[in-house]
């Protein structure tokens, strides 16, 4: 798991990864939170931490904001120390918060400007910021509305404009999307485009227990569960490494008879199943062409296909692959 | 020093006081969203004012008073004139003549009477004299009651021709009614709720909504975060402190106080808001619950204010007592404000409880830092 802190070692002289982490370990007592997390993230990457409530992603992201420390190993942040330069650290990052970070007795823009304050920022630039930034999220228009008059969805884009407020190099977000409705959800999704299109170099963290976000927005994505990182690599990629990453749904114009169900078993269909008896679903290996041989050996023996489908399973079949479990949003 | 180190020195200063800024302008415009605040910090203590100023500060008037009258001679002519003039003059009593002892004894226990006084047979300087019955479940009755009837017997039983003058009493400063000496106590009690609904307190609650995961990950040191909020608590605390002064300005009178003395009265508010404002914070910076605020909340107050001699002397107080009043800013808060306001003294006067009140900050705040902790 640590190739990439390995590899970032082995060039002398190379820029430091935004975030290295080697070996992070965090225990309350008994309880093992993280148990030696080991990951880098590259400049300008979005990086996803996926996994069920209790994985340990929010004692991993607040042990990397500075808010924890660790129990052993270690993790730099833009080059600094997590324990040691902690003050470094706050500086190079912005954060969003799962807990509500924005006093919902002050107006939209009043929020922004006391938290521009704490990083040194006044006068014309912080105002131009705060202008910058709502109109980014698309508050610009409710800039002098209290904040506890926005919905959940504005409230959040509150957080990240606030997050992103004295344009940090490393952005961590802890669940961004959780409790919102699928149109803010949405929204939020777009306007991590905005963002990065203003700022090219910024690194993303992200933790989620929604895989299609995970698999929306992030590079590379490590599915965590019980305080490790079971598998790291970009969604994609995670999918073709599974046994049974594709999944192939056929249907015919008369019904398979049990000969020809034999023949496909054959083919290395895994999970084989009948919908109907003119209908089969499978899953296969990514990259060996099982669909279309099976396809092939369908028309062969005289059938018609009506309906062909090929495609790689989602991230939650992934992460049931490596765990045995379903990603529940428990 | 290098031309880094002073760099850096200067941005460290600056994002200190852009730090203490954005915590006052957060404290200040949340607190002025919820006029609930506003309304018990400025309100309560003037309510406590004219309520507990009026209640206590009258002297006693109206007492009914049972007079029995068995001798029917000249010395009970005279006691029953003198009782006569108490209800006239300063309208202590209110005076009843009932015709036997039974009657008067009866009207006693049924609370009719607070007291009753029999001139027995045969009343006179050398023979028996009067005898006074009091209803002593009402203490400052009785005492009040027990004086005023013991001074008529006094002067109805001397001869006249050997009355002597009447005693000497000077008193040191113009008339102050007890509505006029809890002014400055209610200055307190002002700066004492001022000091909870902000500052270290606001710390407090962010930590229960979460508010605090937002700063705590900025580079503000946390020296400048303890110095912003107890700074926030303070001036929050000293507006209610110095409008509260106005208020008792106006509804009492205070003759005495000068162009100095009250500047320096408004610094001594200043003062005792920020040692209040620093003792909050100290005290819950390591707490999580709100609910131990609101169990504490009657504890604290009743440990600062009533030892403080807000509402009776500290001069009188047992020595366990007096060290706890000893070691209460309030204590050095109220006896400045006393000083400026109701003996008109210079502000030299106050020098000393200045420098308790901001040692007392210093060494609160410095310990709060200290104990402070940013992990959540």
């Amino acid at each position: 798991m640590s190739r990439a802190a390995s590899v970032a070692a082995t060039l002398p002289g190379a820029m430091p990864h935004p975030i290295e982490v080697e070996g992070l370990t965090k225990r309350f007592g008994k309880l093992v939170a993280n148990d030696a997390v080991s990951f880098c993230v590259r400049p300008g990457e979005t990086y996803g931490l996926l996994g069920p409530n209790g994985a340990g992603k929010t004692t991993l992201i607040r042990m990397l904001t500075t808010l924890l420390p660790p129990t052993s190993g270690s993790a730099r942040i833009d080059g600094h120390d997590v324990v040691s330069e902690r003050s470094a650290v706050r500086r190079a990052i912005g954060t969003v918060s799962q807990a509500q970070t924005t006093d919902e007795n002050l107006t939209v823009r009043e929020n922004l400007s006391v938290q521009g304050k704490m990083y040194g920022l006044s006068g014309r630039l912080l105002r131009d910021r705060i202008g910058q930034r709502l109109r980014q999220v698309g508050l610009w228009e409710r800039r002098n509305q209290l904040t506890r008059h926005l919905s959940g969805g504005m409230r959040r884009r509150l957080e990240i404009a606030r997050g992103v407020l004295h344009a940090p190099r490393i952005l961590f977000l802890d669940e961004p999307t959780t409790g919102l409705d699928p149109q803010s959800r949405r929204a939020i999704w777009d306007m991590f485009g905005e963002l990065r299109a203003d700022a090219p170099l910024l690194s993303i963290i992200l933790t989620t227990h929604a895989m299609e976000e995970a698999d929306f927005l992030c590079g590379r994505v490590a599915i965590m569960d019980q305080g490790r990182i079971l598998c790291e690599d970009s969604p994609d990629a995670l999918k073709r490494a599974l046994a049974t990453g594709e999944r192939v749904e056929l249907e015919t114009d008369r019904p398979i008879v049990q000969e020809d169900r034999l023949a496909i078993a054959e083919e290395g269909a895994a999970n084989l199943r009948f919908a109907s008896p003119t209908r089969v679903q499978f899953e296969a290996r990514p990259g060996e062409s099982t669909g279309r041989r099976v396809a092939r050996l369908l028309e062969g023996a005289g059938y018609h296909i009506v309906h062909l489908s090929i495609a790689l399973v989602t991230l939650e079949d992934v992460f049931f692959a490596h765990t045995g479990r379903a990603l529940r949003d428990t | 020093m290098s031309q880094r180190e002073e760099r850096e020195t200067a941005r460290g200063a600056r994002l200190a006081l852009l730090g203490i800024a954005a915590i006052g302008q957060r404290a200040f415009v949340t607190l002025w969203r919820q006029p609930v605040l506003v309304v018990s910090t400025m309100v309560f203590p003037v309510l406590y004012l004219l309520i507990l100023g009026n209640a206590m500060n009258r002297q006693l008037e109206r007492v009914p008073l049972a007079v029995v009258d068995e001798a029917g001679n000249a010395f009970s002519a005279e006691c029953r004139r003198g009782v006569l003039a108490l209800q006239g003059g300063r309208r202590l009593v209110s005076a009843a003549f009932p015709a036997d002892r039974g009657a008067a004894l009866d009207g006693l226990r049924r609370g009719r009477y607070r007291g009753v006084w029999i001139l027995p047979f045969g009343l006179s300087p050398s023979g028996p004299a009067p005898s006074f019955i009091g209803d002593n479940t009402d203490r400052f009755s009785f005492e009040a009651l027990e004086t005023a009837l013991r001074q008529v017997w006094a002067e109805a039983s001397a001869p006249k021709e050997t009355a002597s003058a009447p005693a000497v009493r000077l008193e040191a400063y113009p008339y102050l009614d007890y509505l006029t000496y809890l002014g400055p106590a209610v200055v307190c009690l002002a700066i004492f709720m001022g000091s909870m609904v902000s500052g270290g307190l606001q710390v407090l609650e962010d930590r229960m909504f979460g508010y605090h995961e937002g700063y705590l990950v900025t580079p503000i040191t946390t020296g400048t975060l303890v110095a912003g909020h107890i700074l926030a608590g303070a001036i929050v605390a000293s507006v209610a402190g110095l409008l509260v002064l106005a208020c008792v300005l106006l509804l009492t009178s205070l003759p005495l106080v000068t162009g100095p003395s009250l500047a320096a009265a408004a610094l001594t508010v200043f003062l005792t808001s920020t040692s209040i404002a620093a003792l909050w914070f100290l005290l819950f910076a390591r707490a999580r619950s709100a609910s131990l605020l609101r169990g504490m909340f009657g504890i604290i107050n009743v440990l600062l204010f009533f030892p403080s001699g807000a509402l009776y002397p500290v001069e009188s107080y047992p020595a366990w007592l007096a060290r706890l009043s000893a070691a209460d800013p309030l204590t050095y808060g109220l006896k400045a404000l006393r000083n400026l306001l109701l003996r008109g003294a210079s502000p030299q006067a106050a020098y000393a409880d200045w420098i308790f009140l901001a040692t007392f900050t210093i060494v609160c705040g410095v310990l709060t830092k200290v104990l402070f902790r940013r992990e959540v």
